[in-house]
């Protein structure tokens, strides 16, 4: 079995569920004959069609809109963001018609609304951003935030067979650096509103998700080796609708969380889990809820700049043993 | 001499990795400032690196066919001038060395490098001003310990702790009990003071001096009141009386009292004024335990008596839902048993304030001590007629004879302020002169 | 693909061009071969990882940028113009130097932005120009109000605002083109047609044949010219940018011209006929129909066109050597900016762990 890269995993995924269901269609810019800004879609159109991987003119607001209303007539369109940060130019068609359709109407939108985000990578402040909050606050949107190969197939077919709108977050860090082995073949689906544990352990518990796994896990080795610490690790996965359950059972294991995010701290989802966790799971804490996040400020560009706004590993590692020497 | 590092770019914002497809290059030659030098090929793009300056190609460190991460070194360039200059991005500009440029045009960014940004905000909250959080801390820990500690009856503070400022973490109580370190009495039996026996220091006797051991009474007196002086920040306030007309009031109803078979006392107002006062001041009557103050539901008054064999201390339960005739029948009723030994254990206990009376036999006034783990005692001074000078209705002074005593309460300032006392003492004061007639 | 859109009017091109002096032809000619120059340098900078991120080039571009932006009236105070990634050459035009541009692509702390904004994503007012974000067709409304504000303050001056064949498509190059139309500021917009917005062709981005089409439908005036021929560009502009100022509203030139380089420097550009970039470079560069066009009407000489060549590559090289080696900027100082009030954001506790 050849490894993969994340992004190859999630192309296997839409390839898989653009050939198992005719309803499936793919709209964003330059995703057909070129095959997307990175490649996602390569190879797609040649395979599909034009009529199912339909190249867009730039109008963000028009791709999402268009894929409410094809979802309503069965279809399910997967609408691709060049970069996630020009979500923000479908954020009324999301957040007052998508989100609301549903519940407002009666109406089933099933689309899923993916694209690349985050940052590390000296994309600057519109080329970086991490937009779950935005949409974090929306009742009727789904977000999903891989993290592995693995849940990047597993979850984009899931979000694809879904019956609400689903957005569906790629970390362009992870996209080339990630690399596994899968099942060839093997039907993936990573049920969506469940958190994975990426690494188990007892003496506290770090909640993440999206790249700053990788960087928990990193922190994690080194915490192991240098400091003796078993620290267990939340891969959330899913984000909107959160896993309180997945997140109560580490509270309750380990009685220490530092929950870690690459979006900035002000209104971040990290504020969300704390106070689930105060309400849900107080008399089993055993140290103040800690937050690693992005200083707020928007995402600057120079290598030292961003490096110095970003959570980095070793921030991780700082705030979890001083955290597990509370 | 200077060697420049020639490195695999990084062409695309996901791009981890180059391959280095084919040199133009080889070992040894001569390159111009941007002459291409090797071809590379990467998951979006194909493309020729130039040489960063004129050189010589000194040493290739990646070969054809070659896959390496972005950043990596691929070569390295010899040059005849200028001193060697890393081709990875340089380090962040120093303050020192970069005076503020005269800027040609106007910055539209303010410049940041005079912003000193602030220290770091502390994780752990300020204190509340009585304890430091570092204080409560220790004393309170987390939500978890505390559940703990309450599942196993255990006192927090007696656990040792080795977490953050000395707290008490989840493995320290975890470890205390599997240890099996006997729990902490619960509160309600553990002592309520500090450990410890105290030590009266020895004198000497002289010739014809009787040595008399001390009773048990006297020596838990002795022992308490030594403990209460050592526990307690003892106050004391005083405050004047006028009584007059609660002597009226007595002279009035002390025969209807009597044919009722009560004695009414001055004492008997003190102590329904005192009772009636306690409920709006609760600080007042309050127990300290450890660290905390317990603020007392019921208003149990006691009223020291003095016997030939010692102090006592028996308690009107409940005295602040006593008429004045209960009040005084309760008083009567202790003072009789106590000099007649018939008190029970249950009649000296759950005092929540006390009141001292050596007025009866003269002082002006007296400093009493708490009776711990109270916060306040009240001294009764003799209770006399005295001259004071009075206003009269038309704003005119003179000096009239009035019936006057001091009331004096030594409090504990460890929990009770100054002005809580004394708003306390002037409501006290307020009843016994303003006795209203109908609840004689 | 068959290239089409090109209109015929290079014919046009007038024996003496009106209002331009020889040393303002030279000036033209000058600001063509410095923006070319300098994209040069930045390509070798860029694949010498000096370069952070990504490098937009304007390869074939270069003469309706410096055109239009040179119709403008330029100094301190004057005119204003929002430029994209492939308008280099009005931002030199406006004043911006090329050690800026330089910093800008290397985010150094002395860049214009201090390394928080990349390649040409900032301003200076004074100087008249404003920095692009990269959500496209976002200046044109921002243009609108600055030009609003001219019209506000009763100032004779003029905005001028660029937008791509792709940006036409967005929501707010409608609803600020109307808005500006509605309100009749005087504001300039340059459609530049460059037949590939990244990897989008024309057909796959609007259904119209000329972008000036969609301009008229807001009732403005709108003209469609030979984005390759300097001349006819600054024509137009100086046209427009004249009309403007006099106070009759917004005026829309559509630029047909060729992006011969991919959208950025790490895009193969696999979906760009190799006949088509060919043909456009070899029959239709911009700089190249000019340097005939000086030499042809006899308005420059071959000397002092090599002089100008070589003056603009020791200009960056003089550029690059004084500022390749500058530091980045100090990492706290992130921090500070976000707000007038307070002056610096917050560093996170864990920093000072």
């Amino acid at each position: 079995m050849p490894e993969i890269t994340f992004l190859e995993a999630l192309r296997q995924g839409l390839w898989e569920e653009m050939e198992r269901d005719d309803r499936v269609f793919m709209l964003g810019e330059d995703i057909g004959a070129y095959g997307g800004a990175f490649k996602v879609t390569d190879g797609f159109q040649k395979k599909f069609g034009a009529a199912r991987v339909i190249d867009t003119p730039i109008s963000e607001a028009a791709i999402v809109g268009a894929a409410a209303g094809a979802a309503h007539m069965g279809m399910r369109p997967v609408a691709e963001m060049q970069f996630i940060d020009f979500i923000s130019c479908a954020y009324d068609m999301l957040t007052n018609y998508v989100a609301t359709a549903r519940y407002r109407a009666g109406l089933s939108t099933p689309m899923v609304v993916r694209g690349p985000c985050g940052g590390y990578v000296r994309g600057g402040p519109f080329h970086s951003q991490n937009p779950e909050a935005a949409f974090f606050h929306t009742p009727g949107l789904k977000i999903v935030y891989p993290s592995t190969a693995r849940d990047a197939k597993g979850l984009i077919k899931a979000s694809i067979r879904d019956e609400d709108p689903v957005i569906y977050l790629e970390h362009k860090w992870l996209y080339r650096r990630i690399k596994e082995t899968l099942p060839e073949g093997e039907e993936i689906l990573t049920p969506i509103g469940q958190a994975r544990i990426a690494r188990d352990g007892k003496d506290l518990s770090i909640i993440t998700y999206g790249a700053t796994v990788w960087k928990a896990l990193e922190a994690a080795d080194q915490l192991a080796k240098e400091d003796g610490l078993s620290v267990e690790i939340v891969d959330l996965r899913t984000l909107l609708p959160l896993d309180d359950d997945a997140i109560m059972a580490t509270v309750k294991k380990t009685n220490k969380v530092l929950i870690v995010h690459e979006d900035t701290r002000t209104g971040g989802l990290a504020g969300e889990i704390a106070a689930r966790i105060n309400e849900q799971a107080f008399e089993w804490l055993d140290g103040p809820i800690a937050r690693v996040t992005a200083h707020d400020v928007p995402l600057p560009y120079a290598p030292t700049l961003e490096d110095f706004v970003l959570p980095q590993t070793e921030d991780i590692v700082k705030a979890a043993r001083w955290l597990a020497g509370y | 001499m200077a060697r420049i590092d020639v490195l695999m770019p990084q062409m695309g914002e996901s791009i981890a990795e180059g391959t280095l497809s084919k040199w133009l290059k080889k070992l040894g030659d001569q390159v111009k400032r941007d002459e291409p030098l090797f071809e590379i090929s990467t998951d979006k793009v194909d493309a020729e690196i130039p040489a960063p300056v004129a050189g010589t190609l000194a040493e290739i460190k990646v070969q054809e066919g070659q896959t390496v991460p972005v950043q990596t070194l691929v070569a390295v360039l010899e040059t005849e001038q200028g001193a060697a200059v890393p081709a990875s991005a340089p380090a962040p500009a120093s303050p020192a060395t970069k005076p503020e440029p005269v800027a040609a045009a106007a910055a539209p960014v303010p410049r940041p490098a005079s912003l000193v940004p602030r220290p770091p905000s502390p994780v752990l909250p300020k204190g509340d001003g009585a304890e430091t959080a570092e204080e409560r801390l220790r004393r309170r820990s987390t939500p978890l310990v505390r559940k703990i500690a309450s599942e196993h009856q255990l006192d927090i503070s007696r656990i040792p702790g080795t977490g953050f400022a000395g707290r008490v973490t989840k493995q320290d109580i975890l470890g205390f009990i599997e240890r099996g370190v006997p729990a902490a009495p619960t509160p309600g039996t553990r002592p309520l003071a500090p450990a410890g026996p105290i030590q009266h220091p020895a004198a000497e006797p002289w010739p014809g001096d009787r040595v008399e051991p001390w009773s048990k009474i006297r020596r838990i007196t002795a022992d308490h009141m030594i403990m209460s002086r050592r526990v307690s920040a003892h106050v004391a306030s005083f405050f004047e009386i006028d009584y007059s007309r609660v002597a009226q009031l007595r002279a009035a109803h002390k025969q209807s009292y009597a044919d009722r078979g009560v004695n009414l006392t001055f004492l008997a107002f003190i102590a329904k004024a005192c009772a009636e006062t306690l409920r709006a001041h609760p600080v007042v009557n309050a127990a300290v335990s450890g660290d905390s103050t317990i603020y007392r539901r019921d208003v149990n008054i006691g009223i020291a008596v003095a016997l030939d064999w010692g102090l006592i201390v028996p308690v009107i339960r409940h005295a602040d839902e006593l008429s004045l005739l209960g009040m005084a029948r309760a008083i009567n009723d202790l003072g009789e048993r106590a000099r007649t030994k018939k008190l029970s254990p249950d009649d000296i206990q759950r005092g929540t304030f006390t009141i001292t009376n050596p007025g009866g036999f003269g002082p002006y006034a007296g400093i009493p001590i708490i009776n711990q783990p109270q916060v306040a005692i009240l001294g009764v001074g003799a209770i006399e007629k005295r001259p004071k000078v009075i206003t009269g209705p038309e704003g005119g002074d003179a000096i009239a004879i009035r019936t006057m005593g001091m009331l004096t309460m030594s409090y504990d300032h460890r929990v009770v302020d100054g002005v809580d006392a004394d708003r306390f003492l002037a409501d006290v004061k307020k009843v016994l002169q303003e006795f209203p007639e109908g609840a004689v | 693909m068959p290239l089409h859109s090109v209109p015929d009017t290079r014919s046009e091109t007038p024996a003496l061009p009106a209002e331009l002096e020889r040393p303002q032809l030279l000036e033209i000619y000058r600001y063509l071969r410095l923006t070319r120059t300098l994209e040069e340098r930045l390509v070798a900078l860029y694949r010498q990882s000096k370069v952070i991120g990504g490098l937009f080039r304007s390869l074939g571009q270069e003469g309706e940028s410096v055109a239009s932006a040179y119709a403008l009236d330029r100094g301190r105070h004057r005119d204003v113009l929002s430029p994209l990634i492939r308008n280099l050459g009005s931002m030199l035009v406006m004043g911006a130097k090329p050690i800026e541009i330089l910093r800008q692509y290397m985010a150094k702390a002395d860049s214009p932005t201090h390394g928080r904004e990349l390649n040409v994503h900032f301003n200076d007012l004074e100087r008249g120009y404003l920095g692009q974000i990269s959500h496209l067709g976002d200046m044109v409304p921002v243009m609108a109000g600055i030009t609003l504000t001219f019209k506000l303050r009763g100032e004779p001056r003029v905005g001028l605002v660029y937008v791509g064949d792709g940006a036409t498509s967005t929501g707010t190059f409608h609803e600020g083109l109307n808005f500006a139309a509605v309100q009749h500021c005087p504001l300039v917009v340059i459609g530049e047609y460059n037949h590939w917005a990244y990897t989008t062709p024309p057909e796959k981005q609007f259904a119209v044949k000329d972008l000036a089409d969609k301009a008229k439908g807001y009732g403005v005036h709108a003209v469609t010219v030979d984005g390759n021929d300097v001349i006819a560009v600054h024509t137009a502009t100086k046209h427009a940018v004249e009309r403007a100022r006099r106070g009759k509203g917004v005026h829309f030139i559509e630029v047909k011209t060729y992006r011969r380089k991919g959208h950025a420097e790490h895009d193969d550009q696999s979906y760009q006929p190799k006949d088509e970039i060919e043909r456009w470079a070899r029959d239709n560069d911009p700089v190249d129909r000019f340097i005939k066009l000086l030499r042809e009407n006899g308005w420059a000489e071959e000397l002092e066109l090599a002089e100008i060549d070589r003056a603009a590559k020791e200009e960056i090289d003089q550029a690059t050597d004084a500022c390749v080696n500058e530091p980045l900027p100090l990492p706290e100082t992130a921090l500070p900016g976000v707000y007038a009030h307070p002056e610096a954001a917050p560093r996170l506790w864990f920093r000072g762990l």
